[in-house]
């Protein structure tokens, strides 16, 4: 009886530590891996020496001064002001480029707040100003 | 009674076999998703914008740090402007569909970017993101 119970054993590979191999694995990636960080405002820039002249009357230019306020023509506008204002600009005008000229000592945050409401305003083509060294 | 002593008591177990499986799932996902961190970057606050969106191709990313000191660093590599032309311009000819993304702090001065923006140009870099955080506003 003992010698016939000895011969139904079946051969197995021990799979128990498969699991610990593939879960160090895991922690291996986990640390070293980075989750979709890649996120902000996306823009073109125009090629050099291929400016395109554009007429008076479809450009929209958006002041940001070195004080971080924000203007439109002479008028001093709020970050929420912008979007509505270009919104409606927009309407009247759908060629419209928004030209967007910041200060050189502006905070890059202001220039960040307008343009991110140039893009909840729809407003596709937005050109940024090079502003020149002191 | 020598036919009931063979019928061993069978120890409680948990089964075991499968854990492997599911494990070796996890590590698949993770390596599709996976994109070795290869730089340090510099200690920055990014910006918050409402209209923040994901960059789908991760893989053609190039960063450009800029703290608010007005350090600029690519792959951990401390650059002035000229260096910032001459990196990415190797960067974008070994890959034309490159993405460069403004790592900038958010109380560093426009002029800075400003300057990263045209040494991007004579690169011939001219897809740009400025790397925000989503961030909520009210209307």
């Amino acid at each position: 009886m003992e010698f016939k119970e000895k011969i139904k054993r079946k051969p197995a590979i021990p799979t128990a530590s498969m699991g610990d191999i593939a879960f160090l694995i895991i922690i291996f990636f986990m640390t070293t891996s980075i989750f979709s960080r890649e996120k902000g405002l996306k823009t073109v820039l125009p090629e050099k020496g291929q400016e395109v002249k554009i007429k008076s009357e479809n450009i929209l230019t958006i002041q940001v001064n070195p004080r971080g306020e924000v203007l439109i023509g002479d008028k001093i506008l709020t970050i929420p002001e912008v979007r509505a204002k270009v919104a409606e600009e927009l309407l009247k005008n759908k060629e419209l480029v928004i030209a967007l000229r910041v200060a050189r000592t502006a905070p890059y945050r202001t220039m960040i707040d307008v343009f991110d409401e140039l893009k909840m305003a729809k407003a596709e083509r937005i050109s940024l100003m090079p502003v020149k060294e002191e | 009674m020598k036919k009931i002593s063979l019928k061993r008591p069978s120890e409680p177990e948990i089964p075991t076999a499968s854990t492997a499986d599911i494990a070796f799932l996890l590590i698949i996902f993770f390596m599709l998703t996976t994109v070795f961190r290869t730089e340090r970057g510099l200690k920055i606050n990014l910006p918050g914008a409402e209209a923040t969106e994901r960059i789908l191709k991760r893989r053609n990313v190039a960063h450009i740090w800029l703290d608010r000191a007005g350090k600029i660093s690519i792959d951990d590599n401390l650059l002035d402007l000229k260096g910032v032309t001459s990196v990415m311009a190797g960067k974008f000819a070994d890959n034309p569909d490159l993405i460069a993304e403004v790592r900038a702090d958010r109380d560093s001065e426009y002029g800075k970017v400003n300057d990263i923006l045209e040494a991007l140009k004579d690169a011939g870099v001219l897809k740009i993101t400025f790397a925000t955080e989503f961030e909520r506003r009210g209307g």
